[in-house]
Order: C-alpha cells, then sequence, then structure tokens
C-alpha cells in the first residue's frame, strides 16, 4: 500500500512538473490556451469516470454540474465581493449541494433509467440558464468579463500565471480523485460496480455510497467548469449542453475507462483532434465520425483500454502457466 | 401562468378544436418518429440516437423525388423507403457488431453516424436551408371545424400517421410476425433456434424504426425547413416521448406524443415560459415513480 | 441493458507508458506548429473566425464569399507595397468560447495580422475580449447588438463594427411601421419572434419606436418560439386565437421561412399585416415556395437597392462563388474588407492594429453598397452609418421585393443619440 502511495506521489509530481514547465521550454500562448483547454475538460472526463468507470453509473447530465461550477464562480465574481479562491471554495460547495439534491433522486435508478435521469436533469438546468435570462444571460452568456482581482499576492490576469494556477488546482483536483479511488471507500465502489447484490449482502449502503461518488464527482466537474470560466473570461450555456457531456463520454471511449489518467489521455486526444480537424477542414463531424467508428469497431473499447488489455494480454501470456482463464472475455455477438 | 387565458380557451369551442388539432399535428408526427426508436429499443436493446438522422435523410430525400417528379405520393414513398433502406444497412454494417456492448459503444456509434450523416446532407445538399413547398393539391382553403380553422394537409398529414401507428400496432399485436418479433425480444436465442433467420428479423425491425423516422421527415418537408441537422431537436424531444411512454411500447409512445403535443398547445396559451421545462421535468417524474415509462415492462 | 464486466487486472507499466507517449506526441505536435513570426511577413494573413457548421453556416459561407472576392481582387490588382493577402477561416461551431480559443489561436498561431470576425451575437462579444488582450485590427460583419459598440465599457480601440446595428434598425422599423399603421389603422399588434437574447432586443426595441411614432399602436400578445423551431402551429393557432390586425416577427433564416409555409396553410396573412425583420433576406425570398404578396419587410440585402451597376455586380460575384444570392451577412463583410483594403492602402501595407484602426476610424468608404455611395465608420463609436435601412413589400415574382422606402439617417442618428442618453452610455 505504502509503495503504491509513493508512486502516485512520483506520477503526480511528474505531471505536475512537465504541466507547469512545458510552457517553459515551448513559450507560446497556444500551448498555453490548449493546454488549459485539457485540463478544463480532462477534469470534466475524469470526475465523470469516478461514476462510469469506478461505480459503473453511466451518467448523461455530467456538464450540468460544469456549468454550474462556471456560472457560480463567475456569477460570484461579478457581484465583486469575493476573493477568486473563496468564490471557487463557494462554487465547488454550491455545485456539490445541486449534486446531492440530484444525485438523492438519480442514484435509486438503475442502468439505462439512470441515464435517462441525469440527462433530464441536465436539460432542465439547461433550460433555467436559457430561460432565467436577468441572471445568466440567456443564451449570449455572462458578458462583461470576469474580474480577476490579485490574492495573496497572484495576478491571475498574467496569462503565465493564470496557468500555473490551473495547473495547481489541476493536479490537487487529481490527487484528491487518486486518493479516493484508492480508498477502501473507493473499492467499495468498485465492489458496488460488478457485484452490487453482493456489495448489499455485506452490508454496504449501496444508495448512500452511489450518493457520496456523485457528489464528489459534481464538485470535481465543477472545478473544470471554473478553470473554463476563469479562462475565456464568462460563461455559456453550452457548457451544459448534452453534447458537453457527449464530448466528456466520448474523451472516456478514447482513453479508456479502466485506468485512472486514462480520461486525461482521452481529453488530450480528443482536444488536439478538434484542434487539428477544424484547421483542415469545415467537415470535422465527418472527420470525428470515421474516427469514432474505426475505434469503436476496429478497437472494440477505449484506446488506453486496448493498450492496456494488449500489454497486459503480453505479460500474462508469458506466465501463460500460472493463468487459469482468459483476461478478456468474448462478447457476445447478440443484443442483450 | 395565465390560467384566465387557458380557462378561457378551454371554454372556447373554436379555440379549444384549434388548439386541440394543434396537439394533434405536433403530436402524431412526434409518434411516428418516438416509435421508431421505441421498437428499435424494444426489440433490439439499443437506444438510436442517431434515430433524427433518418428523419433528416426522409426528409432529403423526399425533397429530392418531389422535385425529380413532382409527386407528392413519390416523395412520400421515397423519403419512407429511402430511410428504411439507409437503416437496414446501418443495421447490418454497424450496429449489428455492438450488439450486447457496452451501452457506451452504442451510444458513440450512433453518435459517430449522426456526425456523419449530417456531413454528408452538407456536402451534397450544400448548407442552405431548403424547402420543398406545398404540393399544389393541398393548397386549399382551411377546413372549418366548429368555428376553428384546420389546414387539408395537417389532416392528411395526421391521418396518414394515426394509420401508420395503428398499421404498426396491429402487425406486432396481431400478426405471427409480431409475434415473432415479440418474442425475439424477450429471448433471441429460443427464437434461433426455432429456425428464424434472426439477423435478418433484427435489420428488419431496425428498417421499420427507421422508416417511421424518414416517413415523419417526408410529412413534415412541404411544411418545415430542411438543413443539415435538423434532426437534432427532434432527437431529445423524441426522445422524452420514449421514455416517458415506456421503452420499447408503441402504445406509450403514442400516449406521450399526444401528452407531448398538449402541453405544446396548451402551453402556449397557459404558461409559455414553462413548455420546455415541463417536458424535462414530466420525464424526471416518471423516471422516479414508473423508471419504465407509463406502459413500458422491464427491458429484457 | 445488462452487461457484465470482465474482471480486470491493474498494471502500471502499461498505463504510465501510454500515458507518457500520449501526451509527449500531442505535446510535441502542438509545439510544432507553423508560427509566421514576427509581423510584416511578405503575405499580409487575415484570420477570420466564423460559423460553417450546423444550423448557420450559411453564416459563415456568406462571409466567405464575399470576403474571397475581395481578397482575389485585392491581389489581381498587385496587392500594397507588395503584400497579398491569404485568407484563414476558421469553424467555431457557433459556441463562444470555441469562437474565442480559434481567434487567439489564428492569431498566436497562425500569424493572422487583422481579424474579419464573422460570428453571431455572442461569438463577436467573446471576439471582442480577445482583441482587447491581443489588439490586433478586427472588424465585426456579423453581430447586430447594439451594446457591442454602443457601451463603452466595451469599446476597444482596434475594434470595429461592420454590420447593420439593432438600434438604426429599430427606429427605422418604428418609422415606417408607425407611417403604415397609421394609415391602415393598425391598432391591435401582436409579435412572434425567436426566444433568445437577439430575438427579444430586436422585438422591443421596434416595438419602444413603434409606439413612439403612433401611440395608438398597441400589443396584445406575444408568443416566443424556440430558436430554430421545426414547427410554429402553435404559435401561430395561438395568433389566430388574438386575431390581431398586425404582426411583428425577429424570426430569420429558415425559421421565418418555414413560419411563412406553415402560417400561409392557415391562411394568417389575409387577415394581419405582416412586418418582418429578415424576409428581405435573398435566400428567404428565394427558399419560400409561394410567397404571399404584401408582407413587409426591413432591409437585408437587395440586388435592386441601392439601384447601381457597382451593386448587381457584387451580387453576380458573389452568386458565382456561393450559388446564391448575398445575404446580409455578405455585403456586410464585403464593406468590411472594403475599409480594410483602403486602410492598408493608406497605411502602404503596415498592419499594425494601431496604425489601421487610426485609418479607419471616421473613414467614409466610396462602396456601392450605401445608399449615397458611401459608407461611413462613425469614429466615436467604431459602427457604420448610412447603409440601407430602406423598407419594401414582398411581391409574387422574381426579385419579390420591390417598393423600397428609404428613411432619413438623419432622423435615426438624433434618436439614437437620445437613446444612448438613455442608456447612459454617453
Amino acid at each position: 500500500m505504502r509503495s503504491r502511495l509513493r508512486r502516485d506521489i512520483v506520477v503526480g509530481l511528474i505531471l505536475f512538473f512537465v504541466l507547469f514547465f512545458l510552457p517553459t521550454l515551448f513559450p507560446k500562448p497556444a500551448l498555453r490556451d490548449f493546454l488549459i483547454y485539457v485540463i478544463a475538460y480532462g477534469l470534466l472526463a475524469m470526475s465523470l469516470n469516478l461514476l462510469i468507470g469506478l461505480t459503473g453509473l453511466v451518467a448523461f447530465g455530467h456538464a450540468a454540474f460544469f456549468a454550474s461550477g462556471a456560472y457560480t464562480f463567475a456569477l460570484l465574481m461579478q457581484w465583486g465581493r469575493t476573493s477568486i479562491p473563496v468564490a471557487m471554495l463557494a462554487a465547488i460547495l454550491g455545485t456539490a449541494v445541486l449534486a446531492l439534491v440530484i444525485g438523492a433522486i438519480c442514484v435509486r435508478l438503475k442502468n439505462i433509467y439512470f441515464s435517462f435521469i441525469t440527462l433530464a436533469f441536465q436539460m432542465f438546468l439547461h433550460s433555467v440558464i436559457l430561460t432565467w435570462v436577468s441572471m445568466t444571460g440567456g443564451d449570449q452568456g455572462l458578458q462583461g468579463g470576469i474580474p480577476r482581482p490579485v490574492f495573496f499576492g497572484i495576478d491571475l490576469n498574467n496569462a503565465r500565471t493564470l496557468y500555473s494556477f490551473c495547473v495547481v488546482t489541476f493536479v490537487l483536483c487529481l490527487a484528491i480523485m487518486r486518493q479516493v479511488s484508492e480508498s477502501p471507500f473507493g473499492y467499495t465502489l468498485r465492489m458496488i460496480r460488478d457485484n452490487p447484490e453482493r456489495a448489499n449482502f455485506l452490508g454496504v449502503n449501496v444508495v448512500r455510497m452511489k450518493l457520496g461518488v456523485f457528489v464528489l464527482s459534481g464538485a470535481m466537474a465543477s472545478v473544470g467548469g471554473i478553470v473554463l470560466a476563469l479562462f475565456v473570461s464568462g460563461a455559456y450555456p453550452e457548457f451544459g449542453f448534452w453534447t458537453t457531456s457527449g464530448e466528456a463520454i466520448f474523451m472516456l471511449m478514447l482513453g479508456g475507462t479502466q485506468l485512472f489518467l486514462g480520461p486525461l489521455a482521452g481529453a488530450l486526444l480528443l482536444e488536439a483532434l478538434n484542434h487539428y480537424i477544424t484547421i483542415y477542414t469545415e467537415y470535422h463531424g465527418l472527420v470525428l465520425g470515421v474516427v469514432i467508428l474505426v475505434i469503436v469497431l476496429g478497437l472494440r473499447r477505449g484506446i488506453a483500454d486496448s493498450l492496456f488489455a494488449y500489454v497486459t494480454q503480453r505479460r500474462e501470456a508469458r506466465r501463460i502457466d500460472e493463468v487459469k482463464r482468459p483476461i478478456l472475455q468474448p462478447t457476445k455477438n447478440e443484443p442483450a | 401562468m395565465n390560467l384566465e387565458a387557458l380557462v378561457a380557451c378551454l371554454t372556447s369551442a373554436s379555440c379549444a378544436v384549434t388548439q386541440i388539432s394543434t396537439a394533434l399535428i405536433v403530436g402524431t408526427l412526434l409518434f411516428l418518429v418516438a416509435a421508431g426508436l421505441s421498437l428499435i429499443f424494444g426489440v433490439l436493446g439499443v437506444i438510436n440516437f442517431a434515430h433524427g438522422g433518418f428523419y433528416m435523410l426522409g426528409a432529403y430525400f423526399a425533397f429530392t423525388a418531389y422535385k425529380l417528379s413532382g409527386s407528392f405520393i413519390v416523395a412520400l414513398v421515397a423519403g419512407s423507403l429511402g430511410a428504411g433502406l439507409f437503416g437496414v444497412l446501418f443495421e447490418r454494417l454497424i450496429i449489428s457488431r455492438v450488439y450486447g456492448r457496452d451501452l457506451l459503444m452504442q451510444l458513440l456509434v450512433c453518435y459517430a453516424l449522426t456526425l456523419i450523416l449530417d456531413d454528408g446532407v452538407k456536402l451534397i445538399y450544400g448548407a442552405e436551408y431548403r424547402m420543398m413547398g406545398m404540393p399544389a393539391a393541398f393548397a386549399v382553403a382551411p377546413v372549418q371545424i366548429a368555428g376553428a380553422f384546420v389546414p387539408g394537409y395537417y389532416l392528411f398529414m395526421v391521418a396518414i400517421a394515426l394509420a401508420t401507428g395503428l398499421l404498426l400496432w396491429l402487425g406486432i399485436n396481431r400478426t405471427l410476425l409480431g409475434k415473432t418479433i415479440r418474442a425475439l425480444a424477450i429471448n433471441p436465442q429460443m427464437v434461433g433456434v426455432l429456425g428464424v433467420n434472426t439477423a435478418a428479423l433484427y435489420a428488419g425491425v431496425f428498417g421499420v424504426g427507421s422508416l417511421l423516422a424518414g416517413m415523419a421527415g417526408a410529412l413534415a418537408a412541404p411544411i418545415r425547413t430542411l438543413t443539415p441537422g435538423i434532426g437534432f431537436s427532434f432527437l431529445i424531444e423524441s426522445f422524452i416521448v420514449t421514455v416517458i411512454g415506456g421503452m420499447g411500447s408503441i402504445a406509450g409512445a403514442f400516449i406521450a406524443a399526444l401528452l407531448i403535443g398538449f402541453i405544446r398547445a396548451f402551453g402556449a396559451i397557459g404558461f409559455p415560459w414553462f413548455v420546455e421545462g415541463l417536458m424535462f421535468a414530466i420525464m424526471a417524474l416518471v423516471l422516479v415513480i414508473k423508471p419504465t415509462g407509463l406502459l413500458g415492462r422491464e427491458a429484457a | 441493458m445488462s452487461k457484465t464486466r470482465t474482471s480486470r487486472t491493474r498494471t502500471t507499466l502499461s498505463r504510465r507508458k501510454f500515458i507518457a507517449t500520449a501526451a509527449a506526441g500531442t505535446a510535441a505536435a502542438i509545439t510544432g506548429f507553423p508560427h509566421i513570426a514576427g509581423a510584416q511577413a511578405k503575405v499580409i494573413r487575415i484570420g477570420m473566425p466564423t460559423i460553417l457548421s450546423g444550423r448557420v453556416a450559411m453564416l459563415g459561407n456568406s462571409n466567405r464569399a464575399s470576403a474571397q472576392i475581395a481578397v482575389k481582387a485585392f491581389n489581381e490588382a498587385g496587392g500594397v507595397n507588395g503584400r497579398t493577402i491569404e485568407l484563414i477561416d476558421r469553424d467555431s461551431q457557433g459556441k463562444p468560447d470555441v469562437a474565442a480559443k480559434v481567434t487567439r489561436d489564428l492569431i498566436n498561431n497562425d500569424g493572422c495580422e487583422i481579424i474579419i470576425d464573422g460570428e453571431a451575437s455572442s461569438g463577436a462579444f467573446a471576439v471582442q475580449e480577445v482583441i482587447r488582450d491581443l489588439p490586433v485590427l478586427c472588424i465585426h460583419t456579423c453581430s447586430e447588438t447594439s451594446a457591442l459598440s454602443a457601451d463603452p465599457k466595451l469599446f476597444v480601440k482596434t475594434a470595429f463594427r461592420c454590420a447593420r446595428q439593432g438600434i438604426h434598425d429599430a427606429v427605422a422599423g418604428g418609422t415606417y411601421a408607425a407611417k403604415v399603421a397609421k394609415e391602415k389603422g393598425l391598432k391591435r399588434w401582436m409579435t412572434c419572434s425567436p426566444d433568445y437574447a437577439y430575438g427579444r432586443d430586436n422585438t422591443a426595441e421596434f416595438l419602444e419606436f413603434t409606439k413612439r411614432f403612433e401611440p395608438s399602436v398597441e400589443v396584445v400578445d406575444q408568443v416566443w418560439p424556440k430558436l430554430f423551431a421545426p414547427d410554429y402551429t402553435e404559435s401561430i393557432t395561438k395568433i389566430l386565437q388574438v386575431k390581431p390586425q398586425a404582426i411583428y416577427s425577429a424570426l430569420w433564416g429558415g425559421d421565418v421561412v418555414a413560419f411563412i409555409e406553415q402560417a400561409t396553410l392557415y391562411n394568417l396573412f389575409g387577415s394581419s399585416t405582416f412586418f418582418s425583420s429578415s424576409i428581405g433576406d435573398p435566400p428567404v425570398l428565394t427558399a419560400i415556395r409561394q410567397i404571399p404578396e404584401g408582407l413587409l419587410t426591413a432591409y437585408r440585402y437587395s440586388r435592386q437597392y441601392p439601384e447601381n451597376t457597382g451593386n448587381t455586380a457584387f451580387a453576380d460575384a458573389f452568386n458565382k462563388v456561393a450559388h446564391f444570392d448575398p445575404t446580409n451577412w455578405g455585403w456586410q463583410t464585403y464593406v468590411a474588407m472594403g475599409f480594410l483594403v483602403e486602410a492598408l492602402k493608406r497605411t502602404n501595407g503596415d498592419t499594425d492594429g494601431k496604425k489601421l484602426a487610426a485609418e479607419i476610424a471616421g473613414m467614409r468608404l466610396q462602396t456601392p453598397l450605401g445608399i449615397d455611395g458611401t459608407i461611413t465608420m462613425r469614429e466615436s463609436d467604431h459602427t457604420i452609418i448610412g447603409y440601407p435601412v430602406a423598407w419594401s413589400h414582398t411581391v409574387p415574382k422574381a426579385p419579390f421585393l420591390a417598393g423600397f422606402e428609404p428613411v432619413a439617417w438623419e432622423n435615426i442618428l438624433s434618436h439614437e443619440a437620445e437613446w444612448k442618453k438613455s442608456k447612459g452610455y454617453v
């Protein structure tokens, strides 16, 4: 256990230093911009993976919390009486409460019905954002920019400082999510995912556990929203539209759900893909669609997951005598 | 909230009839799309997020057929069959490969198809909005019913949609083929053992589902603007309908589609601000109380 | 719908390796962008963030067509001081945050020295904030929201708007509508506009001036269909219940086309006079299969107004590239390019944001698209005046519009000044 913790810390530090100093090595604003996007959407995807990969809850409405974080934070800053860290904490807490309320209703539902109801709540929130024009600016989004007052001597109006701040926030969130997923709570969640009946037998309060991870995941998604709002200096209803949730799911599929950092790789890949496709063609739907089909039909799982499976298989093959059963069970070729 | 206006409308024959006809016009078209979605889910267990794309295909096929032939009947048939054929192709080539797989995989495949179809249409037809126009046969004065006016075309549209719905229901509940399909939904292995070509049946069901969406598109073509991506806005609404009515239930889809139609028609008078929100609220409520929907059974 | 998960084994090596490779690969790719270092490369790169996909792709197509025509003419004439123009357009998919990102990329990565912003309202505000940060010359060609140029808080020294402005159209529309209301005795009014910021603002401003110029006008009801709604039946039947004498609608593009077709089924235009903000856009007119006679519309663009050969030549050139007649967005971008080219000539090809801005501010551009042969970029708030605002009515045969009635710009300007004061903008 201890060696695992040490390894996590090392990986975390490496990630931190790479992200932190990459713009020093390549001092281009575009790289920073790009990485901030990866951080924001990476947080969305990774927090979603707490639900999908870790707990087996396929949420369709995760962007609701992304948007809630962005809007709460932006509105607090525009109100002008809070500092950035206070507004951030308030936005995270506010989103956690929202997730608690929504989650309390949603986690009782199973399978696809859970997916539907999270989608319904997201669309409801989206239509509130659109309708409540006096508060949210409606379809125009929050305008007039988000002020970035100096706190503790940190001035986020400086693009480099803003970037560094985002990296620190990001790595902190990763550390929290990693700790949770490696904690006994995390293993309880895995058990719920793999065998809820068994968990129930063992006296686990399944609903409460699911609610717990739902709230945590919502709060983490809100940090992604905050980062994006801070960066674009505004908040837009698109943040809470179902296509944003769809994008997060796509990132999971690209990167894989089985590895902790998989979704981040997915976010990186999708952002890079989007970046280049938009440069070269206006038919990005066509290109993206074909890419998805190739991945899903060709690899049959996320890129990171297939690589993971491939390496695992190779390794297992080497120790074939110890293996009693195949790692990968063949998939049924008919409807469930 | 404007309850007065709502009450005033309900007590006036002409207003009530007009709004009821509006509810039927909105509802029946929605029903066609949602019924296809529901059928596909009920039998194949696939949530076809690409369903909106078939609506769009139906509309564009009808547009082209009408332009070439000048006959609306030809356009209607071309739109429906064209979308249906595409559905069969899509099922055989792509969807059949993700049966029984992760829900997310199915979702992604459908998402990919939607993206490809939208851009494909844009490539072929251009990004401009297009209008097929009302066939001359329907360019008549609105029909008067109890002081209310209902356009002739809408009467035709509602009749076609209702007849199709009825045929579909009879087909599923009153024929041998329907029985086989229902059995397929419950126990595909057993049906296969009995010597039925289940693969063909799956493709057929998917085709019929797509055909329904295409027919809705073709029926809408004379009155709605065509642009790449028109299926998108329809998707969420037909999705709400299927969830409320119960995934897999044709009758449920019918009831829920009419419910949405009535909310739209009377909401426009009584509570225009809350129409959108109300639909999502009802969907959430139904999911909480009876997750399988009004007339749905536990998914196979 | 159930899925049994395969048992998973945890390995650590592969994951780290994979993620590291992915990260390194992407980072290398991104940092390896082509970057045109320093200013004043031989080719002047102009970046155009716009919407090329989705429901309003026509906006981007229009902007691109106009810009291409202007660029081609500029380059064929040999450019300025040996410098030619290269146009780089990029799709924002209509998302404001993507518009901001794309604009930054165009400037930082692709070395664009000038931005022609083809974004709709919310995107234009996002681009405006980018220009505040990276002060290259920027001309917005699609946002009609008055605040963009009228609100001094949003002012950016190197940013301009070359597009019609809501408040100008409101005064012009109010003047015309009041006149028609008086003549025909139209007292009971209703509105049917899309439920989003532009639709609401446009409608409120139109009504404000119509009522001011003709106090007997009374708005009895308003319906707000959703933007991009496929079906307007419930709005139409609601209007039928209210039986107004006149209707104002800010529906545009494909939406107004669908509305007209559906309303015709109910014979709506037989009983009410219809005022529209957008039927005057040529693609709308051609998309409607059987256009009812006598619908009244604000100016968007017309190849016959202003009536001169320069205008029809532009329309023909545009149609050749885009395969449809110019839209409102089309002429706006074309004129914006006119301002830009003229400014480049005056700076002798210097693309410095401040220098170009100094030339464009207050410039009176010679253009066949202005009503007196010119359009002026007002110095005080960086927005154009003197562009066509004439109302007209529909006729069944191409080009479907007739009876253009201009509204005097002196009037518009004096009411605009008053409005600015009331908003606290001056």
